[in-house]
């Protein structure tokens, strides 16, 4: 399918009632970061157990722990708890950084079997009722290529502006885990479908300073290859395994070793979600562990002209921990070059929250994956028509629509931004936007008035975002804990508000209040309106004479107050006092009918002002 | 001399069949009823009785799949019929029972068994090659009409030269391997043992012919419209009647196969029987086929690698049998694996495991692997240069005259004469005593299969039909043909059949 910018479908579709379910929306079955294959096989030596699979962590989870860490620690002022912003560079030590991630695609079949692929969004699906016998490695049965994986592939690869190659192969990558029943998982090793792309970072993807106003990113290749089984693990040292998610579809992408800092690598991963997302290529983001990537660290010291030995930390699964790791990675190998010792070439892991990397393997626990031709497969042959047609749908790529919302709608780069990378927010945002100039009955782009449009990305992005930090646990019909405040503030219901809110019928606070109510359930859809009325909520400004006779009323006996303008007016201070006038104003506020109701703040301030100056200076200065 | 030439060996015509069933051990399950074929849709076919090789999955519950291994053993039920099967059961067959072999066809004896060695006389004598050794015995006595066996590097033409039956190895992609259980992917096939081509032949082109069928679950299955593009480039596939006309053919004789370890009976018997056709109105020419001193070590390499790689999938976790005990197992802190493959596979299976995970290791794979491809390349290359049908999957290649053993006759200025089919023995020497193939080293049996190997690492079809030796023995004579030329060869391997039958010395 053909990515539409989001702006037009919003437009197009009635009412904006589009389904915001992204690519990057809550999984309720993340994909497992599956532990390093190699380790896998390496710890099953007759001593160790294998190691136990990592049970999957919600990010809530992760959070949390990693704040415990923090508490147990209990050295909030230890050197690791520097701003990594201040901490890209160390003076006299050059990093190198290649990243490879894993995303899964977003596909109706596996891989290689027409089983279907568990899903985002659907129900639980019961353990091993999306297996066909392939995926089960029943002896006999043939791996049977699903050409429907190639659109979201090559949409990916061409997001990342690769070669797509006319002829890729599969290979077999051998090692033993209960998770991978055939012993092998079918990869692109010699001949990835993609190869020699780019990417480029701006100062607003979140690059660090050091790199200047832009960073290209090479990507070496992309290649599609399996996913692997989820481990149940269970008391008693059992085992269960769900083969529902072998043999998903996931494409590697590889880049080269390029990053220079650490803040970089992060800003990486983040865009590539982001690509992906935009050409509807993957199914969930990192957070929803349907990304995750694996970082190469080196350093040497400055001057020196070839790389240092690399250790790679798998499995990070935040952009946060991809900085985070990357830090202690290349401190922890400055640290050891630096006491004259060597860096091994190994496999290091890394959990949130912690401050070091750990060993998980050296290369002599190394399995060798024994590459070999999948020989049931043939090659995969990809047209140029096809590459052509996918490249001319793809639509607008973040970067574009980015500037388009800043030059259209008038939003500030880092709110922009804020929209493109909030998990569905973007489109809520168009909805929104889209109901609201309706009822005004204006366009922001075509009259060159943005500031409906402004307010409208403000409420979306910093208004709903306080709904969402209240922590009020909000369940949906189906029992499931939902997290995004916008999917309980319906677009037509938060436009309403803007509406009145913008043409001053309702004052900001009663703004705020109805989309609590609204997001509380206690206003149904389409009532704003309707409460507005019920509740005589809407604003009628009081009279001149009645701001007058408040003004008066507060500035009674603010003797002490009144003389700090005067001192203004005579030249004896240099600032205006507006502190002192905002308090009068809030005092007037306050002395107004029903705390203010029907007041204007800034109409307060206009009439206070000017009877001050009118009024109480004259008067005193006649008394003087 | 023979009452019944090539139908049944020398050694088979005293055996009185039934107390001898257990004795040759051919058969691993042999239930009690047979199984029928599925009600089918009117006219009822023929009924015929076809014995299964045990590496093709049957999904009967009297019919367990095993592969000769400990590691499936009678306890595994395949929950998928091979295409083949269901194929051949539509097509009338009665299934009664599943034969012995190499376990997962891995050996050229079939004494590579869990469930025992198969010979072909009693008690023990004599070797029924293998793998599909148990299918040819079964053939050969008489008890089924046809059976299935699947031909790697020669596993269904050397026992049917051993037993004195016809083995029938396809063109690579012609019959499906849904469901049969892989050694080596890109050189298995599906192969058919019967005591005459007619069956055979009828099953390939007949009305229902199999070459027609594409199996979608196959990806090395050959699309429709692939068959119909190699078959009109052929000649027996659409009904112009028998194309078995010897007289005219021209069959090469392969230098490269005059080694020295070949049997003299055998090298006689096989000059004899050129001599026959030749007499009969075929032109016998002899050819270069220069690569073949490196083929069968090509496929020493290519096959136990591939089969490193698809035995992998044998854990005992989700099918088959498990060694749980304690020490073995991971719950208990031990190698999950290990201990279950170590059990489950025999000393042959394990020798190739190891041997192909050697060679597809990242210090080998250039030396062993990738050389060993390339082999293949040139062998393939050979046949498409003797061959005056050109290989439809293949572009034209140009040849290097001064590359060619000077032995070699030129036609003309182009090169020497190209043949129709190429002639030689099945195996090297008669099938040999029980006794001498158990002391063998491992290495010295695959000797054995240094015929049949060329054709398949080309994927060319071929065939072996027996051939009289002077002394008391059965031995195959074997026809090797250009890619999808199987319908012409099923008719002329019938013409040589006969005229070496009908012939008098």
């Amino acid at each position: 399918m053909a990515r539409i910018p989001t702006a037009e479908l919003s437009r197009y579709l009635l009412n904006g009632q589009l389904t915001r379910r992204g690519c990057l929306r809550l999984r309720k079955y993340p994909l497992v970061p599956p532990i390093s294959p190699s380790r896998r096989a390496f710890s099953a030596s007759p001593s160790t157990p294998p190691p136990p699979e990592p049970p999957v962590i919600p990010l809530r989870k992760q959070l949390k722990d990693q704040a415990k860490a923090a508490k147990l620690s209990g050295a909030p002022h230890n050197k690791k708890n520097k701003k990594n912003t201040d901490n890209q560079t160390v003076p006299g030590w050059d990093l190198t950084v290649g990243i490879e991630i894993h995303a899964q695609l977003n596909t109706p079949h596996k891989l290689f079997s027409p089983a279907s692929t568990p899903s985002a969004g659907e129900d639980a699906i019961p353990p091993n009722t999306r297996v066909a016998p392939f995926d089960l490695a029943i002896p006999g049965s043939q791996p049977l290529f699903q050409p429907t994986t190639l659109i979201p592939a090559i949409r990916a690869a061409l997001a990342l502006n690769c070669e797509i190659q006319p002829i890729s192969r599969f290979d077999r990558k051998h090692y033993f885990h209960w998770d991978q029943p055939a012993g092998y998982q079918i990869t692109q090793y010699y001949h990835p479908f993609a190869r020699s792309g780019s990417v480029t970072l701006l100062p607003r993807d979140g690059i660090a300073p050091d790199d200047g106003p832009s960073v290209e990113i090479g990507i070496k290749q992309v290649q599609m290859e399996q996913d692997t089984a989820k481990t149940l693990a269970q008391p008693n040292s059992t085992h269960y395994l769900d083969f529902n998610r072998v043999g998903v579809p996931l494409v590697e992408m590889i880049t080269e070793p390029c990053i220079h800092r650490p803040a970089t690598a992060a800003a990486f991963v983040r865009k590539v979600q982001m690509l992906l997302k935009s050409v509807d290529a993957c199914t969930s983001g990192m957070e929803q562990g349907g990304l995750r990537a694996d970082v190469n660290v080196s350093v040497k010291r400055e001057g020196e002209t070839r790389l240092g030995t690399r250790t790679e930390i798998k499995n990070l699964s935040s952009f946060k921990a991809v900085e985070d790791a990357i830090i202690a990675e290349r401190d922890r190998q400055i640290a050891v070059l630096e006491a004259g010792g060597k860096i091994e070439g190994e496999t290091r892991g890394w959990s949130l929250g912690s401050t070091e990397t750990r060993r998980l393997r050296g290369k002599e626990g190394e399995v060798d994956y024994r590459y070999m031709p999948d020989p049931d497969l043939g090659p995969v042959v990809i047209g140029e028509d096809l590459v052509e047609r996918l490249g001319g749908t793809m639509g607008t790529l973040p970067d574009e629509e980015v500037e388009v919302l800043m030059r259209a709608y008038g939003l500030s780069e880092r709110d922009a931004m804020a929209l493109m990378q909030m998990e569905g927010r973007m489109e809520y945002f168009y909805g929104v936007l889209e109901e609201l100039e309706r009822m005004l009955g204006v366009t922001a782009s075509k009259e060159g008035e943005q500031k409906h449009a402004i307010l409208a990305a403000n409420w979306c992005l910093h208004e709903l975002g306080k709904l969402a930090e209240a922590e009020e646990v909000v369940v949906d019909n189906a029992g499931v804990e939902v997290l995004d405040a916008s999917s309980r503030v319906p677009e037509q219901d938060l436009a309403a508000i803007l509406f009145y809110l913008h043409q001053k019928n309702i004052t900001a606070k009663v703004a705020k209040d109805l989309m609590w109510d609204v997001f509380r359930g206690t206003v149904v859809t389409g009532g704003v309106t309707e409460q507005i009325e019920s509740q005589d909520l809407w604003y009628k400004e009081i009279s001149e004479e009645q701001y007058i006779a408040i003004a008066d009323e507060v500035i009674e006996g603010q003797e002490k107050v009144l003389q700090d303008f005067i001192r203004f007016k005579q030249g004896k201070s240099k600032a205006y006092p507006q502190g002192k006038l905002g308090f009068l104003v809030g005092k007037m506020m306050r002395a107004g009918p029903e705390q203010g109701k029907g007041m204007d703040p800034a109409s307060a301030e206009r009439v206070m002002r000017a009877r001050i100056e009118e009024v109480y200076i004259p008067r005193s200065e006649g008394v003087e | 001399m023979l009452s019944r030439p090539g139908l049944r060996s020398p050694r088979l015509r005293n055996v009185s069949l039934s107390p001898q069933r257990r004795l040759l051990n051919h058969f691993i399950t042999h239930p009690a009823e047979p199984i029928p074929p599925p009600p089918s849709s009117s006219p009822s076919p023929k009924t015929f009785t076809l014995a299964v090789k045990d590496n093709i999955a049957t999904t009967s519950p009297t019919l367990p799949t095993t592969c000769a291994s400990a590691i499936l053993s009678k306890s595994y039920t395949s929950p998928i019929e091979a295409t083949i099967i269901t194929q051949l059961r539509a097509r009338g067959a009665v299934i009664t029972g599943k034969t012995n072999l190499d376990e997962f066809g891995m050996g050229s004896h079939s004494i590579y068994s869990h469930y025992g060695p198969v010979s072909q006389d009693n008690p023990l004598q004599t070797s029924a090659g293998g793998s599909s050794g148990g299918s040819a015995v079964a053939v050969a006595n008489g008890e089924v009409e046809l059976a299935l066996g699947t031909d790697t590097g020669g596993s269904v033409r050397l026992p049917a030269a051993y037993t004195g039956i016809i083995g029938y190895k396809p063109s690579y992609g012609m019959i499906s391997r849904y469901g049969v259980i892989p050694y080596a992917n890109s050189l298995d096939t599906v192969g058919f043992l019967s005591r005459e081509i007619s069956p055979i032949k009828e099953l390939i082109v007949g009305e229902r012919g199999l070459w027609k069928e594409h199996d979608s679950n196959d990806p090395t299955s050959l699309t429709e419209p692939a068959r119909k593009r190699c078959a009109a480039q052929r000649k027996g596939y659409h009904g112009q009647g028998h194309a078995g006309e010897l007289k005219g053919l021209k069959f090469g004789i392969p230098l490269e196969y005059n080694i020295a370890e070949l049997d003299p009976q055998i090298r006689d018997a096989w000059a004899a029987a050129a001599k026959r056709l030749q007499d009969a109105g075929a032109r016998i020419v002899p050819v270069s086929l220069p690569t073949t001193k490196h083929a069968l070590a090509a496929y020493y390499i290519i096959a136990p690698a591939e089969a490193s790689s698809n035995l992998a999938k044998y854990d005992g976790i989700r099918y088959g049998v498990r060694d749980t005990h304690a020490s073995s197992d991971a719950a208990a802190g031990g190698v999950l694996y290990a201990s279950t493959r170590g059990k489950g596979f025999g000393e042959e299976v394990k020798r190739r495991i190891l041997l192909g995970s050697y060679t597809l290791s990242s210090e080998a794979m250039n030396n062993y692997f990738i050389k060993a491809q390339r082999v293949r390349r040139l062998v393939r290359r050979d046949f498409n240069r003797v061959f005056a049908l050109d290989n439809p999957l293949q572009e034209r290649e140009t040849f290097e005259l001064s590359d060619l053993p000077e032995e070699v006759e030129m036609e003309d200025k182009w090169g020497p004469e190209e043949v129709d089919f190429l002639l030689c023995p099945t195996a090297p020497t008669l099938a040999p005593k029980m006794k001498e193939v158990m002391e063998q080293q491992p290495v010295d049996a695959y000797m054995n299969d240094v015929f049949t190997v060329p054709a398949s690492l080309a994927g060319l079809p071929a065939i072996s039909i027996p051939m009289r030796v002077t002394a008391e023995g059965a031995a195959g004579l074997q026809l090797i043909g250009q890619y999808w030329d199987d319908a012409r060869l099923l008719d002329v391997a019938d013409a040589v059949g006969t005229e070496l039958r009908t012939s008098r010395a």
